[in-house]
């Protein structure tokens, strides 16, 4: 039962998602697909901090870096494949390399934790991003170009629309299927109790290690998409410390280490800024912020974290009642 | 010659540095808490500047007493209230969070009132200079290095040899057994905030005329406070000197030798460094004998 609603609420989803470019015109279309993207890179941030408890501040590092490799590989290499296939191989290394790049400074970076492992990868962040900016051979400084080439007679903005939400969609699975894996229950022990995790045997490092890894790597994709849809960028379009920190502050309204949080947030808060206060830009900081410390106050848990909290006590009242 | 006028600016930069990143040093010790609105403390305070200098006319370096008094009822009034709401209803980590939604607001708050741009104040001996042989130095600079180091001097006698320094010294050691000893572990908590407060705001008053602040560069403040404290040790003010003559020196030998545009990589790669092999500052943690 439980099992053929989802799949008819998955279809429905798919079908709604298919014909809503039609309905809502160009501007909308391009929030959607801003939404897609923002709770993408949420979903990849939440599967390294939401279930092992490694917040990282500095994941913009992986957008930038993904969306220069693709255009640095399509400059150096050229474009192989036609239409919009010639995306596929770019946007696989970009992923590969941000992965790759994870993987080199996973080990000594996973060491800190806590607060200590935020700002390093806050450093880090900076770091390369300023290296991306004066090394000039990567032209970070003047900025890069990377045609989208959508296939004939596609808007530009419903062609990223689609692209992003089979990202989200793949993101999703990814994470579903993590979570109720080895690997996700190795993750959840990881951000209760690290060390007792480790005493009991469970391979802490290495799981540590690949979730960092796997988040990365999605990541990466997704700047390299993002670098496709803006279409020219320089550093401080990709490296962005507010990506590093929407990501963050999504998954916490959502419901940080919760599977769906991470999108509700999303959708409540591009909701809140992009349409219902798209007009009062200059106070952006103050809303976003006045909701943070709202959620941190009322509802340590987000939003998916108070619901949960509430169905929980009403059924234990019920369960006091009937006893 | 090039390289010694380098190291007196880089010293005398590292100074400022020092008193700016005192207080979120303290806090960190003291009350465990991350306070990433730090920065927003120190650029308000060089608004507050700003603004007594062209009403009042007052001298920045005098203004640092009425700002040190209203950041300090500020910082109190915020932690009993926001921060310690959120300790007891989350977490500790919670506060980081917390600390950074009010940064949030309290940046776009300045900018809402003083504008976006980048302001300066200028003393009438902001353009003087002195020189000593072939060493030049501005007399503002001086005068900025002087005045941090006399805070914190200040701070450290107080620390040391007064009860509420002892106070504080014992909280941040051990609450419980503090509390059990008779003291005020949360008024004393609100206490060490406030002077936390108060210190980065007459930083601010001193940055106000070294260099130009805007709200958005309350970023730069807090991030260099935690790159003091990483570099120098947790809690103290020998820690927070050393942090910043260190972080001084780094910015401006890499401004002068490998380019000023890398001064931030440069410093950022220092920290990731140090937090990979000493995360506890070369002082270590004052307070962490007992932790």
């Amino acid at each position: 039962m439980n099992r053929s609603l989802a799949l008819l609420l998955g279809l429905a989803a798919i079908v709604v998602i298919a014909v809503l470019p039609v309905w809502i015109g160009p501007f909308y279309t391009r929030v959607a697909q801003l939404f897609f993207f923002s709770a993408a890179l949420a979903i990849a941030w939440n599967i390294l901090g939401g279930f092992s408890g490694y917040w990282s501040f500095g994941h913009t590092v992986f957008i930038g870096m993904g969306a220069f490799a693709a255009a640095h590989f399509v400059t150096q290499i050229g474009p192989i494949g036609s239409g919009p296939f010639s995306m596929v191989l770019p946007i696989l290394f970009a992923g590969l390399l941000c992965g790759l790049f994870a993987l080199v400074i996973a080990y000594p970076i996973l060491r800190l934790r806590g607060i200590y492992f935020a700002i390093a990868m806050l450093g880090v962040g900076q770091v390369i991003g300023e290296l991306v900016n004066n090394i000039r051979w990567f032209q970070g400084g003047v900025g890069v170009f990377l045609a989208a080439p959508a296939p004939g007679g596609m808007p530009p903005e419903d062609f990223f629309y689609y692209i992003f939400a089979a990202l989200l969609v793949a993101c999703l699975i990814i994470s579903v299927v993590v979570r109720n894996s080895r690997f996700g229950y190795a993750l959840l022990a990881v951000r209760e109790d690290e060390d007792t995790a480790m005493m009991l045997g469970v391979a802490t490092e290495r799981y540590k290690i690949l979730a960092f890894v796997l988040s990365a790597t999605l990541v990466g994709i997704l700047g390299a998409v993002y670098g496709y849809s803006v279409g020219y960028f320089t550093t401080y379009t990709v490296f962005r410390l507010d990506f590093s920190l929407n990501m963050i502050v999504f998954c916490l309204i959502g419901g940080i280490g919760t599977l769906f949080g991470p999108v509700i947030g999303t959708a409540v808060m591009l909701f809140l800024t992009q349409v219902l206060l798209s007009r009062f830009l200059d106070i952006h900081l103050l809303i976003t912020g006045a909701l943070v410390v709202a959620i941190i106050l009322l509802v340590p848990g987000g939003i998916l974290g108070a619901l949960k909290q509430k169905f929980a006590g009403r059924a234990a009242v019920r369960k006091s009642v009937e006893a | 010659m090039l390289f010694l006028q380098t190291t007196l600016n880089g010293l005398v930069l590292g100074g400022i540095y020092s008193l700016a990143a005192v207080g979120f040093s303290l806090v960190f010790g003291v009350l465990g808490i991350v306070n990433l609105t730090h920065g927003i403390f120190v650029v308000a305070g060089a608004y507050a500047a700003m603004v007594l200098y062209a009403k009042l006319g007052m001298d920045p370096l005098l203004a640092m007493l009425p700002i040190g008094a209203l950041l300090f009822a500020v910082g109190y009034a915020y932690q009993r209230t926001v921060i310690q709401w959120a300790i007891s209803r989350a977490s500790l980590v919670a506060s980081l969070v917390v600390t950074f939604g009010v940064a949030m607001i309290g940046r776009n708050l300045l900018q809402l009132v003083f504008g976006p741009d980048t302001h300066t104040i200028t003393p009438s001996y902001s353009f003087s200079s002195l020189t000593f042989g072939p060493l030049q130095i501005d007399v503002v600079r001086l005068v900025a290095l002087g005045a941090s180091l006399v805070l914190l001097v200040l701070l450290a006698l107080i620390l040391l040899k007064t009860h509420f320094g002892r106070a504080i010294r014992a909280t941040a050691q051990q609450p419980l057994a503090a509390q059990l000893s008779g003291l005020n572990v949360r008024n004393l908590h609100g206490l060490t905030f406030g002077l936390g407060a108060a210190l980065a705001g007459t930083s601010g008053a001193i940055i106000g005329i070294v260099q130009p602040f805007s709200a958005a560069s309350e970023v730069a403040w807090t991030l260099n406070a935690f790159i003091v404290v990483v570099l120098g040790g947790i809690g103290s003010p020998a820690g927070a000197l050393v942090g910043g003559l260190l972080l001084g020196l780094i910015n401006a030998y890499t401004a002068q030798y490998i380019g000023p545009s890398l001064t931030q990589a440069a410093m950022f790669l220092v920290l990731v460094v140090m937090l990979m092999v000493r995360p506890n500052g070369l002082l270590g943690n004052a307070f962490g004998e007992s932790r």
